[in-house]
This record gives C-alpha cells, structure tokens and sequence, in this order.
C-alpha cells in the first residue's frame, strides 16, 4: 500500500451528495453573517439600484443622448431609434448598463461560499470529522460545489425576477409596454449566470481546499476573481446587443470554461492532501 | 472498574439497527494490522514504521506525548492519510482502497470535538447518520437514547454554540457510537467531562469491548484510564513504536517480583533499608517519605519482611502489596529514553 495507489472507481452516490449539501445549507442559513450580506446585497445591486435609477430616469428631466448615441453600438443605437429621450434613457439604463450587475452578484455569492467550504470547515475545527465519514472524495467535492453553486443561481434568478418586476414597475408609464424580460436577458440570466457562477466557485473551492481559513482562501482566490469580475462587467452588456446567439455562445464558452475547473479540481481533490493539511 | 453514576447511565448504550451486518474479525482474532506503516510530512516523519496487531474486542491504549504520531496514526488506519510506505489491514479492509467501506464501520471521536456550532445536538447526530446512510425513526430514537444516556437529553434541541467542552465531548460522543460501530478510534474520549461523566465514558468502553466485541482504540493523556482499560498498550515517540505489549507482561519483564509499600509514618533510616535488602527473596529497598518500598519475589514474602521491621518495636502502619501495570511501564520507557 502506497499513497500513489489508486482506489477503485465506486458508484457515484447522489444521496450522499444530498446529506452533506442539506448539513452545509442548514447551517449556513442559521449565519446572519453569511446570510444577511448574502441577501443584502443582490438586494440593492439587483433590485434596489437599478430600480433606482429607472425611477430617477423616469422622474428627472431626460438629459440629450443624442451625443451619447451616436458612440453607442449600432444595436443599442438602433433600439433607441424612435424613442423620446425619457423612453431611450430607461431602455439604455434598465436594458443594458445594469446587466453586468446580475453576472457579478452570482460570481460574488458563489466565490464566497466556495471560499467557506474546506477553509471554513477548518476554521470550524470540522474537516476532520467530516474527513472519517463514509463518503467518497468524488461526492464530498460535488456536494461542496453544489453548495456555492445552488445558492448563487437561486439569487441571481430571484434577483431577476424582482429587477423585472421593478424594471416593468418603474417604466410601464413611461413605456407604455413591458420592458423586459427580452430573450437576451433571458439567456444571460438562465446561462450565462449560472456558469459565471460555476467559473467562480471552480477557482474558489480549489483554493478552499489548500488555504487554512476562510480568510486565505478570499485573499487568494480574489486575486485571480477579481480581473474575472473586471472583464465580466466591460462586457455583459455588449454581449446582449450582440444578440441571443452570442449570449448563448458566450455562455457555452464560460461553462466549457467552468466545467474544466471544477473537473480538474475534482480530480485534484484528495482526502490525504486536505488531512495533510489539518 | 467503577459502576458509572445512576443518574447519568441508567441503561446500557442503546443498540441501533446499522444497515451494514458486521461482517469483522471474530474476538480473539487481528481487528487491526499494520505493517512498517509510515508517513511523512514537510515538517518530518509522523509515522515511522509502525507495526500494529489489534485484536478484535480489545482496547488498545495508544499512548505518547503530544505530537508522538498518535492522530496520524488513527488517520492512517481509517483511510484518512495514505502511507508512505507499510500496510494495515483494518476490519479485514485495506483502508486505502476500501476507505469508505471501512469507515462506514468504524466510529472515530477526534481531538477536538469537530460539532457544527450552528446546529443543534440532535441536528449534529442526525445529519451524520444521513451522511451515512442512516435515517427514520430508529435513527430518531438512537439519537435520542444517545443524547439522553450522556446527559445531553435536555440540550438535544440547542445549537451547539453555547455548550462547554465537556457536553460538546459528550455530543461528540453519541454521534461516534450512532451507526454502533465495530471498531471505535477514541481520542481523549474523556477530555473536558466531570468526575461523573468521566465514569459513565470508561464504564461504556469497557461495555463496548468486553461485552459486545466491539475495539476499540483509545487515545489519553490520562494514564489510569488507560491502565483500567487496556488489554494492550502502544507508546509512540516521534512516530516510533518504544513499546508495545500487555501492560502487565510489560511489567512484569521489567520489575519481576511484587511491589511492597511499608508505612512507617516516617523515611525508613539506612539501617532499616538494609535490614530489608538482606532479607531472602528481597530484590530491592528504597526509602520513601512514609516508610519503604520494596519488591520481593512473592506475595508470600511480605508477611517475613513485616515481621523482621516490626521485631525491633518498629511501629508499621500500613502494608499494601502493588502490581505495577501501564503507568509504570509508561513512565519507564520515557524515563530510559531521557
């Protein structure tokens, strides 16, 4: 016996995945420290803010975007075509600037949790009893990325269909018709969130795993978040005037992305390498 | 052994319906064998070929100062930690390769108590019984009868946060003995609890291995626990094995004869001691602040020593015969390393 030696391959077992992921949440809800950040703050990017801004857009006399137009992207200059200034200035704040915001609030809650799994089960003096369980590396990490991962996605979306309510709120009498949802927003919201989301925890948990506390693992994996993050925001909102197409593709481009992390962490994750750690 | 208090075990621990059968060795036979097990880290050896035979239904007593390589050890033949060099055979598993399999059959209480502090009592025990595999009803009950047999049946509904160290030991417990393991790793099993809980703890090993088979191997600082316990004993040193054996053969091959305390109600003078050491059968005589010790080579040379101290109107106060034993043997070996 060796530590090189390979165990053989078992069964992949979804119950198990299903206990560990009910233990974490359980507990993680019961966190006002982890929860009320969690829910404050996709709250005010989300909902707040950008129903703010529509509100002020509506509210304010419209200042001229003729000047501006005319460096807009020929599809945003175009849907702003035959619109009175109030009309462009909603559709321009509530359709477009504030998509990036639904790409970082995912990234954000995910690399957080994903931060909290291993680290914090270390800090929590937990990992070891954790570690002498009947479950197999393979579903332990799966369990740990679902719990970054599900949170994330079930904010976003949420966050979505508020923004939506509130967007539709604020411009309805201004508009006259439903802002959104468009099938951009759709598609950036049901695939581009979520593997943005994934991308973030595929780094995060990997660093979770070798880092001794919660702390480490947000300083080092941010380092590599954050320019992630930079990238996202310059350009969420060109990908959704470049149309479905693109905002699928691009998606598809991130999961490829995501996917490979989380695999190759997978991969990487041992029950040894992290109780050598303790 | 102590009977364990009424008020805190009234009942033998509650036996549970696993879902694995035990399938382990039979009493008598290796519960646990390693060979040369080592392992190493950035920082030096933990583990340095250890050799282990533990044989199911026994308590070993695995002992060493802090940092000896004794959690490594427990890692290493749970399946934690692979080993650099050496096998074990746990359960009739090789832990490396049937990590999961044998860990569903083991119990292992850590140093620390390792309870999320954001759940309650119950919601720890059962959501490691779901991790295994383990839920309904019977598991409900278990959880209970657990929690109640230690004590902790009033704080069950309370989260975790708020409790000392000895009820959270005592949690940490219960949750070990949950799925009724056949082979127990205990580490410092009775840190942290009152004299009581402390006797509950002892009287449930002792249960555990001498009347339902079970193994277990047992980590302390606490010596005399140890040498109530222990069928066998190992002392590591820098992941290295300075003994290992029954504690009373250990002893025996060290300090043949019998120990023999005189109380004098004073230091015995030189004159006394040998007097003492002269007598046939007397291997030793040495002073100590109440009178003497002495060993003789049976038990029925303490009446002939007592008499040749008491023929010179010496007043003796007290005898009493003592059988050295782990403590002793502990002591020894690190005293002959230093």
């Amino acid at each position: 016996m060796t530590a090189v030696a390979a165990p053989p391959t078992r069964p992949f077992r979804w119950s198990v995945v299903a206990a560990v992921l009910a233990k974490d949440l359980r507990a993680t809800r019961r966190s006002k420290a982890v929860v009320v950040p969690m829910l404050v703050v996709p709250a005010v990017l989300l909902v707040g803010l950008p129903a703010g801004l529509g509100r002020f857009a509506r509210a304010s006399t419209p200042p001229d975007l003729s000047g501006i137009a005319a460096h807009l992207p020929a599809g945003i200059a175009d849907r702003l075509a035959g619109l009175d200034a109030r009309q462009q200035l909603l559709v321009l704040v509530l359709g477009y600037l504030v998509a990036p915001l639904f790409l970082i609030v995912p990234m954000m809650v995910s690399a957080a949790l994903a931060a909290d799994t291993f680290a914090g089960e270390k800090e929590r003096r937990t990992l070891e009893s954790l570690l002498h369980l009947p479950v197999e590396e393979r579903e332990l990490y799966v369990a740990k990325v679902l719990f970054a991962f599900l949170p994330a996605v079930g904010l976003s979306w949420t966050g979505f269909a508020l923004f939506v309510v509130a967007a539709d709120w604020v411009a309805w009498p201004v508009m006259g018709r439903l802002l959104l949802p468009t099938a951009e927003w759709t598609a950036l919201i049901v695939v581009v969130a979520p593997a943005v989301a994934a991308l973030g925890l595929g780094i995060m948990v990997r660093v979770s795993a070798r880092a001794a506390t919660t702390q480490e693992a947000n300083q080092l994996g941010g380092a590599v978040i954050m320019p992630i993050i930079l990238a996202t925001v310059g350009q969420a909102s060109g990908v959704l005037v470049l149309g479905v197409g693109w905002v699928l593709g691009v998606g598809a481009v991130v999961w490829l992305l995501a996917l490979w992390l989380v695999r190759g962490g997978m991969r990487r994750f041992t029950r040894d390498a992290v109780a050598a750690r303790l | 052994m102590p009977s364990p208090p009424s008020h805190v075990a009234p009942h033998p621990a509650p036996r549970p319906t696993p879902h694995p059968a035990p399938t382990g060795p039979a009493a008598g036979e290796p519960a646990i064998s390693c060979r040369g097990l080592t392992r190493h880290f950035p920082g030096g050896t933990a583990v340095d070929h250890v050799d282990l035979d533990v044989a199911a239904g026994s308590v070993l007593a695995l002992l060493g100062h802090n940092g000896a390589g004794k959690t490594t050890t427990i890692r290493l033949l749970d399946g934690v930690l692979a080993p650099h060099d050496g096998s074990a055979t746990v359960l009739g598993l090789d832990p490396v390769r049937d990590g999961t399999a044998l860990r569903r059959r083991t119990g292992v209480l850590t140093e620390n108590a390792g309870l999320d502090d954001r759940l309650t009592a119950r919601e720890n025990l059962l959501a490691t019984a779901a991790i295994r595999g383990l839920r309904g009803p019977s598991v409900q009950r278990r959880a209970t009868d657990l929690l109640d047999r230690f004590g902790m049946g009033a704080h069950a509904d309370q989260l975790c946060r708020g409790f000392s160290t000895g009820q959270r030991r005592r949690v940490a417990i219960a949750r070990s003995l949950l799925h009724d393991p056949e082979l127990l790793f205990l580490d410092e099993p009775t840190s942290g609890l009152d004299p009581a809980a402390t006797l509950d703890v002892l009287a449930l090993i002792a249960e555990l291995a001498r009347e339902r088979g079970r193994t277990v191997v047992l980590c302390t600082h606490h010596l005399e626990e140890a040498g109530e316990l222990a069928d066998t004993m190992v002392v590591l040193e820098q992941g290295r094995v300075l003994v290992a054996g029954r504690p009373a053969e250990l002893a025996a091959a060290r300090w043949p004869g019998v120990g023999v305390t005189v109380d004098l109600g004073r230091p015995a003078t030189a004159t006394e001691l040998e007097l003492v050491a002269h007598l046939p059968r007397v291997t030793w005589a040495t002073a100590t602040p109440e009178g003497l010790e002495a060993s003789v080579a049976g038990r029925d040379d303490v009446p002939a020593l007592v008499a040749a101290l008491a023929a010179g109107d010496r007043s003796v106060f007290g005898v009493a015969t003592r059988t050295r034993g782990l403590v002793d043997v502990y002591f020894d070996v690190h005293e002959g390393r230093s």
